[in-house]
């Protein structure tokens, strides 16, 4: 049974299954996300990471029950999404500008940006240094470009709760680096909790205050350094990954202030 | 019933051609200039968020509504609307609940609907050659009643345009990310559906079933190609429309022409989508 201390949980999984097309996909999850954190949700494919994040959303079916604290006035508490490799339509003529404005612009866009509007979408760019992007059509964006601009559109929200899925997939090692070291800071100022899927174990070791090691069950939860051991590896992954625990990273995807990587010639290694 | 003459009238100073001195021509021009704005604007919305089949569905649904007012004794204007909304909104409904793909749900209850019409319809002989009519469409038999419906439409899909464009933008672009982010996506996309719905029905009046799909489409489609914005796109739209009904309606009242009304728009609006492809390759030969 997950405890829902409202201070310190921002959310609680209370014996949650899904089961899609008579398949099961999650099978009595109980675990629960510190408030304020960078919670990482890992494991290998099919190992139903996505379908977590989902039923957290809200949008699929499923047994058990998630339970997400509120804010201090009481109210719901709001959410940031960023979608894995969002799949839209690129050739839809839609600027920058025009995508941060569109959920917060009452006028109808078709009679253009307001000033204020402008002057917020600008403010979120700057905030994912993405300042430059502001005219550019969506679908002409790149990967690394994209993420930060869907990041924009996510913090609009001024989430209580940012969730990512898999935010640097498809992006180079070095668009990785500074999407994890951009969101870091990001954290640090705004204070959102963060909950991430993620396959890449060097990301959570760097970036990780709590993991959830996943493979339809909870194989392992709680710090990075209690959690990435090679028996929960070799239980979630399979014998090839068990000899690589938190000390022996086998990827990493970002070297943030809490790891002490280098990057020599496009290499990562532990200090 | 309010006095129409006067915009008539100003309508045939404004364009004057011998063709726009006749009432029918005038009240065409004026069907017309309510009409392609509306299908403009849907059409941004249908071509962003793929739903070309869904107005296709719509559309051949006409047999079954007038079908379904010889069944209850009511007259195809209300029958034809009303079963038009009732398949879109159930169309989302279907699409929202189930998991089979958004093509084969719009496909199952195209054929539902278009075989029920056709049944109805083929077992009275008069009847069939009268449904001639809603193939083709024509915009110069359309009466003063069916304007001042067209101007209803007109000013509720004003409000749905002022209100929801940004919403529905959000909802082509990612329906999760839009629920997310607090978009009541389940109320577009119904309020969406059962609009899109009139307007492909009135529409059937002027450009038949068989090129009422093509209205919402092609001007949209040049739009895309023209633009570089959202706000681009939407005016673009309206522009190629509204130019294009204006024009294949004079075309085709001349003698030499004496093409289908609706036929002839719908070429010019793929002229100017033939045109549109100028500036994309020419982007494409500066980017290199």
């Amino acid at each position: 049974m997950c405890r829902h201390d409202a201070a310190s949980t921002a959310i609680c999984f209370d014996g949650l299954s899904v089961t899609l097309g008579g398949t099961t996909v999650l099978e009595n999850i109980t675990a629960q996300i510190p408030r304020g954190g960078c919670t990482c949700i890992v494991g290998p494919n099919g190992a139903g990471k996505t379908t977590l994040l989902m039923a957290l959303l809200g949008r699929i079916p499923c047994e058990g029950e998630v339970r997400i604290g509120v804010r201090p006035d009481g109210s719901k508490v709001r959410i940031g999404y960023v979608p894995q490799m969002m799949a839209f339509d690129r050739g839809m003529p839609v600027t920058v500008l025009e995508f941060l404005s569109m959920g917060v612009q009452r006028r109808p866009l078709w009679v253009g940006i307001s000033s204020s509007s402008r002057r917020h979408a600008l403010e979120l760019l700057n905030m994912v240094n993405a300042a430059h992007l502001a005219s550019r059509r969506l679908g002409a964006l790149s990967g690394g470009e994209f993420q930060r601009v869907m990041l924009a559109l996510a913090l609009q929200q001024q989430p209580d709760l940012l969730i990512l899925d898999e935010p640097a997939a498809g992006v180079d090692f070095r668009g990785g680096q500074l999407f994890c070291e951009l969101l870091e800071n990001l954290r640090g100022q705004h204070g959102f909790t963060q909950v991430m899927v993620t396959h890449d174990l060097g990301l959570v070791t760097n970036h990780a205050t709590h993991v959830i090691l996943l493979n339809r069950r909870i194989v392992a939860e709680g710090s990075p350094a209690t959690t990435l051991t090679p028996p929960n590896l070799m239980a979630a992954f399979g014998a090839h990954m068990g000899g690589a625990g938190i000390d022996q990273t086998p990827c990493c995807g970002c070297s943030g202030s809490n790891g002490e990587h280098h990057e020599e010639d496009g290499e990562v290694r532990n200090a | 019933m309010p006095d129409l003459s006067a915009v008539f009238s100003i309508l045939g100073t404004l364009i004057p051609l011998d063709c726009m001195q006749t009432g029918f021509m005038q009240r065409a021009l004026a069907g017309l200039l309510l009409l392609a704005p509306m299908t403009a604007m849907m059409g941004v919305q249908v071509v962003n968020m793929r739903m070309a089949f869904f107005s296709d569905a719509i559309s051949h649904s006409a047999f079954a509504g007038i079908a379904l007012g010889l069944l209850f004794s009511i007259h195809p204007h209300w029958s034809m609307p009303l079963l038009g909304v009732a398949v879109g909104v159930t169309i989302v409904a279907i699409q929202r609940r189930s998991m089979l793909s958004s093509d084969t749900v719009i496909g199952v209850l195209f054929a539902a609907v278009t075989a029920f019409g056709l049944a109805m319809v083929s077992r009275d002989a008069n009847l069939a050659r009268d449904t001639q009519v809603f193939l083709y469409g024509d915009i110069l038999t359309i009466t003063d009643f069916d304007l001042i419906q067209l101007a209803g439409l007109f000013l509720v899909l004003t409000v749905f345009e002022v209100v929801g464009f940004n919403r529905m933008l959000y909802l082509s672009l990612n329906q999760t990310v839009a629920d997310v982010h607090r978009v009541r996506t389940a109320l577009w996309q119904y309020l969406f559906a059962a609009l899109l719905a009139l307007v492909v029905m009135f529409s059937v009046w002027a450009m038949g079933v068989l090129l009422v799909t093509a209205m919402l489409i092609v001007p949209a489609a040049a739009a895309r190609n023209l633009a570089r914005s959202a706000f681009g796109m939407f005016w673009w739209a309206i522009v190629i429309s509204v130019t294009s009904a204006v024009a294949g309606l004079l075309l085709s009242a001349q003698d030499w022409a004496g093409t289908a009304t609706g036929a002839t728009i719908i070429l010019i609006a793929f002229m100017w989508f033939l045109i549109s492809f100028v500036p994309v390759v020419l982007r494409r030969e500066r980017s290199r």
